[in-house]
């Protein structure tokens, strides 16, 4: 304001000076500067209207500048990844761990064969003698209940009781009562027994009513029905004698690999740890000569340079134990050709199919699996004779390592892979779940608020959606684990649903439960963008299509939605960059274990734990030292995230741009 | 298509009997009280906010979805037939009295389907019989042979007067009884203006309309009987005509040499 006042000032000032000069028109002009000719209405200095414009134009570059320097930070930190996790792997490779590896991803195969083929096994007696068990499970889930809850009191009159404690008699009396009190509470809350006949349940119920409070053996129906399951599966068990044998055949196979895997890990492990303490003396040295080079007093830098040549490292001795692990060749391969030969035999031994259909599904995933193993074990041979130890690692091997990685191993004592598929398929699966239940519920109620809802439903309808939005991460993530995971573990224990894939569920944390509760975080945003898009086609094709003779569901689904359906698609795409990216939730609920799926089971696939790409930098980059290839790796895997996030949001505004034309 | 269809739109006239319509609390059309017979043309006028727009689109109850908008008394009879009554169904009413809007709308589709539309809401799926209503409906719009080429192409490329007729067009595909036209030419060029105008002559042999017009000029060139309307009643309703020519209500001959509205 100050300066628009000066300058109005100074015109009026110039305007009445001008009157004088015109009386003396005749003079000569003194002044050696004249003042510039200013006219009414010329710009005048920095205004008002230029400041607030800058202040404005000021925050929104500060965004920019902003994000530019986070793609910086980003990108200066996780670069520096590849080339530290390079050195790691040829560290793997020269030590010779790499070799060992060679044999032990057979061993892991082998075992996974036979633990899905014991799987099998128990699957058949089990689904064989599945009523007895289930009597036998709920005659001691019933005393179980009753026990836990009446222990405490229980073990009190117990305690006191002893010969050599004084117990007053009172005690003994109020103690009593309190657990008399506790018994009846217990009797009156047991748990359904669905496979027991009633006369059974009251006759159980009975004796544990009757039973001394210091009995230690099970109830009789407890015990005549272990005794009849054990028996209903001894019977099971003389038919399976053949598969029995043939599994512990496969099983001891594999004990001579073992044992020699064994042997050289122990030689290859102390290797690694030399070159590992050279490599760190070797960065300390390279430290201090710089800090010498850069010191100013002669004594100093005299100094640093003498402790930088005291720390210089003997090389280690790495031509010794690889000559040691080289002679081990001829056993290792020997030791391969047995495992195949076992394998090979073991193979035609096993029957076709097995009358449960849960054990037909396991042998056949075994069946499966057997063409991969006895491939991979024809390879290893010659993977071993060809194997070296000084082929260099190039710079590509640790970029493609990363991407196609099958394990994120961490602070192990073998070996640290960064492998992102085990997190990626993980953020996938649960995004998968997540917008299967968002995507229709979302839109849904988009369009149902917006086309056929009353103002009354509208008005109750999207605040409440929109609320939503408002819960803090951390207490949905905490009522998923206490409430929905327990809930749906206890739905999946029904018999009556055992019929759905992957039911009985075995970890209460899963890809389900998360994705459940991230569909619930991303319908917000799905139902509000769809919604803005559905509110945006113009009335006029409604009023068209009303006058037309057109239903209100058929204006809404011939005219409005395919109108608005890039504005929707969108919308789902925001929801998926929502889902990927939450962090919170994730790492509370979906598990938390670094493992591709076992795709093998199915669709009960999505009942398994897993881990994500949000989740794996919060819970561990707490933890890692500064700067180390851990560090590194988490945030190339932040880049990972950024990158996919930028393209979903970069694809959905070209959307919204479509839908604007 | 049904049977309806194939034959030659029956004859409807619009009886218009005591109307009272108000938004909320305030009355919009008083005591209106009108006979528009079929095959004719007949034209409202009036200055802005009269009614006569809101009694055109009360006749096949567009009004319907406006909160707080009611009729308080009399009604409309179509053929006969009260259609404020509740046994009623909005939809089958307005798949025999069409309407073309103020500003063109066509769907954001191509010219095709934009006339198939009405015909495809009422579940023709025959290609041949679709194919056959396309083109009997351009042609009778005067549109077939500028589009006849480019019939799979965005109708949104057309220029405004060609949106306009296909408007008509898509309304006369479904062959309705009555045609509503609120203020049809008021975006358009004269020599758009002019088509639509021809049209509209054309199209009176087969249908009932009704047009809305602000345009002194159309009302008399194209319409057989004029209503004249002020502050939601209806002053005048003759022959067009007589009504330019001697108007027998003062306020009317005022509006028509122009010195309101």
């Amino acid at each position: 304001m100050g300066i628009v006042g000066t300058s109005a000032v100074l015109i009026f000032l110039s305007d009445r000076q001008s009157h004088p000069t015109k009386h003396l028109a005749e003079m000569p002009h003194e002044d050696p500067h004249p003042p510039e000719p200013v006219h009414r209405f010329q710009k005048q200095g920095f205004s008002y209207e230029n400041a607030i414009k800058f202040f404005f134009a000021s925050n929104a570059g500060l965004t920019i500048v902003i994000l530019a320097l986070i793609i910086i930070f980003l990108l200066k930190e996780g670069l520096g990844f590849f080339p530290g996790y390079q050195r790691e792997l040829e560290v793997y490779r020269i030590a010779g761990l790499e070799f060992v590896d060679i044999s032990r991803k057979n061993l892991t195969a082998h075992e996974q064969i036979t633990s899905v083929l014991n799987r099998t096994y128990y699957a058949e007696i089990n689904g064989k003698c599945a009523h007895q068990m289930r009597r036998s499970q709920e005659a001691s889930a019933l005393f179980n209940a009753y026990s836990d809850l009446t222990a405490p009191t229980r073990d009190l009159i117990v305690s006191n009781s002893q010969p050599d404690s004084s117990p007053s008699p009172e005690m003994i009396a109020s103690l009593r009562t309190n657990f008399e009190k506790q018994k009846s509470k217990a009797l009156a809350t047991l748990p359904p027994t669905p496979h027991l006949t009633p006369e059974e349940r009251q006759a159980l119920i009975e004796s544990i009513r009757s039973r001394a409070f210091d009995a230690t053996d099970d109830p009789p129906l407890v015990a005549s029905l272990t005794t009849e399951f054990a028996e209903a599966r001894e019977k099971q068990v003389k038919p399976l004698e053949a598969l029995r044998t043939t599994i512990d055949t496969f099983e001891s196979a594999g004990s001579e690999l073992s044992s020699l895997v064994s042997e050289l890990t122990e030689s290859v492990t102390a290797t690694k740890e030399k070159i590992q303490d050279a490599d760190i003396l070797e960065k300390d040295r390279k430290t201090l000569l710089a800090a010498a080079s850069s010191a100013e007093d002669p004594i100093e830098r005299e100094k640093l340079v003498s402790e930088a040549q005291a720390s210089l490292a003997q090389k280690p001795d790495i031509e010794g134990p690889i000559r040691i692990l080289m002679e081990r060749r001829p056993a290792c391969i020997a030791a391969h050709q047995s495992l195949k030969n076992a394998a090979a035999t073991v193979s035609s031994q096993l029957p076709n199919t097995l009358t449960q259909p849960e054990a037909s599904r396991l042998l056949k995933v075994a069946h499966n699996l057997w063409p991969l193993f006895l491939a991979d074990l024809e390879k290893t041979p010659q993977k071993i004779t060809d194997w070296n130890h000084l082929k260099p690692v190039a710079l590509s091997t640790a970029i493609s390592s990363f991407i196609t990685g099958k394990d994120w191993v961490t602070g192990g004592e073998w070996q640290d892979f960064y492998g992102i598929l085990p997190l990626a398929a993980g953020s996938l699966m649960i995004s998968i779940v997540a917008l299967t239940l968002a995507i229709p519920s979302g839109i849904g109620a988009a369009i149902y608020v917006n086309q056929f809802a009353s103002k009354r439903e509208q008005s109750l309808i999207k605040p409440v959606i929109e609320f939503i939005q408002a819960i803090p991460s951390v207490v949905l993530g905490f009522i998923g684990i206490l409430i929905f995971g327990t809930i749906l573990r206890d739905l999946s224990l029904m018999d009556s649903l055992s019929w759905i894939p992957g039911f009985p569920i075995e970890e209460r944390l899963n890809i389900f439960t998360a994705g459940c509760l991230l569909a619930l975080m991303s319908i917000p945003t799905i139902f509000s963008l769809a919604e803005d898009a559905i509110n945006n086609v113009p009335s006029a094709y409604a009023e068209a299509a009303e006058a037309l003779g057109a239903s209100r569901v058929q204006t809404t689904f011939r005219v409005i939605i395919p109108a608005a359906f890039s504005g929707i698609l969108a919308a789902v795409l925001l929801g998926f960059g929502r889902v990927i990216g939450e962090t919170m939730v994730v790492l509370l609920v979906a598990g938390n274990r670094i493992k591709i799926p076992d795709f093998t089971s199915g669709l009960g696939t999505f009942f398994q734990p897993c881990h994500t790409l949000t989740g794996i930098i919060a819970q561990e980059l707490g933890e890692v030292p500064l700067g180390s290839v851990h560090y590194r790796a988490l945030f190339i895997v932040g880049i990972l995230l950024f990158a996919v996030v930028l393209i979903i949001n970069a694809t959905a505004h070209r959307f919204v741009n479509r839908m604007k034309q | 298509m049904d049977a309806n269809s194939l034959l030659p739109p029956a004859d409807a006239s619009v009886s218009v009997q005591h109307l009272d319509f108000s938004y909320g609390s305030s009355l919009a059309l008083k005591n209106i009280e009108l006979e528009i017979p079929a095959h004719k043309v007949t034209a409202f006028i009036g200055p802005s906010g009269c009614g006569k727009s809101t009694l055109l689109r009360c006749i096949n109850r567009m009004n319907d979805e406006i909160p707080g908008a009611t009729i308080t008394r009399g009604g409309i009879h179509i053929d006969g037939v009260d259609i404020y009554q509740p046994s009623i169904d909005v939809v089958k009413l307005r798949r025999e009295v069409g309407m073309v809007f103020q500003k063109s709308n066509p769907f954001p589709r191509s010219i095709y389907e934009n006339v198939a539309y009405g015909l495809r809401l009422r579940g023709v799926r025959n290609k041949a019989s679709l194919d056959a209503a396309v083109e009997e409906a351009l042609v009778a719009s005067a549109l077939w042979d500028e589009v006849k080429d480019r019939l799979t192409e965005s109708a949104l490329g057309l220029s405004g007067g060609q949106q306009q007729r296909l408007c008509i067009a898509r309304t006369i595909a479904v062959k309705p009884k009555v045609i509503l036209m609120d203020e049809p030419c008021s975006a358009l060029d004269p020599i758009a203006t002019a088509k639509v105008e021809n049209l509209i002559w054309d199209l009176k042999n087969d249908y009932t309309i009704i047009i809305v017009t602000h345009n002194m000029q159309q009302a008399s060139r194209v319409s057989d009987n004029t209503a004249f309307f002020y502050m939601g009643e209806l002053i005048e309703y003759s022959d067009t005509a007589q009504i330019f020519r001697n108007p027998s209500v003062r306020k009317t001959e005022e509006y028509i040499s122009g010195r309101f509205g």
